[in-house]
């Protein structure tokens, strides 16, 4: 049976190798602190956003499952580090023989997976972010003027700090305003023959201005901020409504936290694809440093040449080692049977 | 009879100069951080200064910064000392440094506590130009066409913003200096034209505020004009709405802001009690090494002390030593007679 890409090593090659990985598992190590923090601030900035994403958003589930893969990939690039070191000092390595196997196994099933999954997420969830927020802000305008209506009581202050800290108005503009009732009831007055015009004027019985709310107001303007009568070309000295607004935020929220959010988690995409790669390559070379100490039968230091490889036979080899195996585990031991039949079987499980 | 005798073998000693090993370094970290924290404080200065008539004293981010350069060199210094002193070959190249570096040490910390003492005490130089810088940004508000003062609409609406304040004490202040510039008055109107003639400067008073003054926890949207008349707002009472603006004046909010710095920073460099079990375990291990009781051998028994002589003294032997310093000359020179005279008789 031909081993699968076996690869001669030495001993300087071997001790070359065992150094390269220690530095590439620090770096795995890095990389998953990396994803951890990013993925925490992520998580921080969904939990502040979370009103104006729609509840049915699945996009939550990519901070959360990159917190796994990254939780994942620090461990493998400690467990690298650990068996690279050991693998350079004989009374240190016995202990790991045992161990790097099924954990080479676990890293490679677990870990690959997951970030693989991750990655996945990051690529198709980001898409899903427009319909979530565009349903989130229309909910969360439509509920500003609830201030007492247990559930949405926080929505105004929510919005408003929203448009101060994110510097947008409205949903796509400021016009959004003017088609959504954004004072209470509560505060206007049913004996002003203006209040009972604008109800009655619409099918809904909705108060619309065409006002919008102070938060709305943008610092950098010459003039105080005009919130009042923006259609209106004689209410205000020198203010013209057909020309673009200066007077408050020009974007819309949508664009601003699309845009925040897709690049928050681009970034992540970036770093999970880094780390994929990183815990690939310390993979392959614990597996080969592990076959070639295996080959010495556990002796570091010893100056013959070995063979790593990925695999010891090749697919179809490895099922039928692993078939007659199990075979054997689950039959009792023949006493009976010729003994013709069992050494050959002895000699295809050796191979 | 010396100050405080302790008696140390060659495990003590050893132990000593480990455990101030170590706790040089920690110095080292803190003075680190008192560094990054000078630094940070200096920058939040800087960043405000506009409201701060650009007259703000920056003594203490200085100092502080200034401090914790020292102290890390110090105490890396003292770090490297203590590492060597148990090795008689490398100690000996350190012996006659030893007794100035502990001189110097101690008047370092008394300058850190100094430095700490002021973090606490320059509160109140700051409340004022806080109070003349806002009363002039306030001023200069509307004046967003003059080269030179343009920004500071926009400065003060951030910082009301970001400080959760209103005017220097509270929303009142708006009320008494004209905000809206000139250009965007109307003044064919008859309310405008009232409101100039009824104030001797010909200002333009309203009782609003700006719109940064508002708060957005409040349940009704923002009321910023006609804040004193309950009539002109449908269920309003001026004296009994808390949540419509920001109740706090941004003269207190920033003193607040940076007196929590400068008491946070004034904590941490209270390391000088860090400093000061230092340079007294310094001095242990000094006087315990150079008096071994047998020169011969470095593992034996030593006394270590933190003064010779009792302190009375000390201090008179301190000034003995001055006053000759003083005389040296002279005792040469009646020497020079006194041996000129003899060969002459």
């Amino acid at each position: 049976m031909a081993p699968v890409l076996p690869l001669v090593l030495p001993l300087q090659p071997r001790i070359r190798l065992a150094q390269g990985l220690w530095l590439l598992s620090w770096l795995l190590v890095l990389a998953g602190g990396l994803i951890l923090l990013c993925s925490g601030h992520l998580l921080v900035q969904l939990r502040h956003l979370g009103t104006f994403l729609a509840p049915s958003c699945q996009f939550p589930a990519l901070p959360q499952a990159a917190l796994v893969a990254g939780a994942v990939a620090l461990g493998t690039g400690l467990v690298g580090v650990g068996a690279s070191r050991a693998s350079l000092n004989a009374a240190l390595y016995p202990p790991w023989r045992g161990v790097l196997g099924p954990m080479l196994v676990a890293g490679t099933a677990g870990g690959g997976g997951l970030l693989v999954i991750t990655l996945g997420l990051a690529l198709a969830l980001p898409g899903s972010l427009d319909e979530a927020l565009e349903e989130g802000l229309g909910t969360a305008l439509a509920h500003y003027k609830d201030t007492e209506v247990p559930g949405h009581c926080q929505a105004k202050r929510l919005v408003d700090e929203l448009q101060l800290r994110y510097q947008c108005c409205g949903r796509h503009g400021y016009k959004d305003w003017f088609g959504v009732q954004w004072v209470s009831s509560r505060y206007l007055d049913p004996s002003d023959q203006d209040v009972v015009d604008r109800i009655q004027s619409n099918v809904e019985g909705l108060y619309l201005t065409d006002g919008v709310p102070f938060s709305c107001c943008n610092p950098h303007s010459p003039r105080p901020c005009l919130q009042n009568r923006l259609s209106d070309s004689y209410a205000h000295p020198l203010f013209d409504p057909r020309q673009p607004n200066q007077n408050l935020w020009a974007q819309g929220c949508h664009e601003v936290l699309l845009e925040h959010l897709q690049d928050l988690a681009g970034t992540l995409g970036s770093m999970l694809a880094v780390t994929f790669l990183l815990q690939a390559l310390v993979l392959l070379g614990l597996r080969y440093l592990q076959t070639a100490l295996e080959g010495l039968g556990g002796v570091i230091d010893g100056e013959g040449e070995t063979q790593g490889y990925l695999f010891p036979g090749g697919l179809k080899d490895m099922l039928k080692t692993a078939w007659l195996q199990g075979g054997v585990a689950c039959r009792p031991a023949p006493e009976e049977a010729p003994p013709g039949e069992a050494p050959p079987k002895e000699d295809l499980s050796e191979a | 009879m010396a100050l405080l005798k302790v008696k140390f073998d060659q495990k003590k000693r050893v132990k000593l100069a480990q455990g101030l090993w170590l706790m040089n370094w920690f110095s080292v970290l803190a003075g680190i951080i008192i560094f990054s924290l000078g630094l940070f404080l200096k920058i939040e200065l800087r960043k405000r200064s506009d409201v701060m008539n650009n007259s703000e004293s920056h003594f203490v981010p200085n100092s502080l910064i200034g401090m914790g350069v020292l102290s890390c060199v110090f105490n890396s210094l003292a770090g490297k000392i203590c590492y060597d002193a148990l090795d008689p070959a490398k100690y000996a190249r350190w012996k006659p440094w030893l007794k100035p570096y502990l001189a110097i040490c101690v008047l370092f910390n008394i300058v850190l506590f100094l430095v700490a003492l002021c973090c606490f005490l320059l509160r109140g130089s700051l409340e004022n130009t806080l109070g003349q810088g806002l009363k002039n940004g306030m001023k200069y508000y509307r004046d967003t066409d003059t080269p030179g003062r343009c920004f500071m609409k926009k400065t003060i609406d951030m910082l009301q913003i970001e400080f959760k304040c209103c005017g220097n004490n509270g929303f009142r202040d708006w009320f008494e200096i004209q905000w809206i510039s000139n250009r965007y008055l109307d003044f064919s109107s008859k309310e405008v034209k009232d409101r100039i003639k009824s104030n001797v400067d010909g200002r333009y008073l309203v009782d609003g505020v700006p719109f940064s003054c508002c708060n957005p926890s409040s349940p009704r949207p923002c009321i910023q004009y006609q804040i004193t008349n309950n009539s002109a707002h449908y269920s309003y009472d001026h004296q009994t709405e808390e949540l419509n603006l920001w109740v706090r004046g941004c003269r207190a909010a920033l003193l607040s802001y940076y007196s929590s710095l400068m008491n946070s920073m004034g904590v941490v460099t209270l390391l000088i009690w860090f400093e000061v079990t230092i340079t007294i375990g310094l001095r242990y291990l000094q006087t315990s090494l150079d008096h071994v009781s047998n020169p011969e051998e470095p593992e034996s028994e030593s006394e270590g002390w933190l003064l010779e002589k009792s302190v009375p003294e000390t201090w008179k032997a301190f000034l003995e030593s001055v006053k000759k310093l003083g005389k040296g000359n002279q005792v040469e020179a009646e020497g020079a007679d006194a041996g000129q005279a003899p060969e002459a008789g």
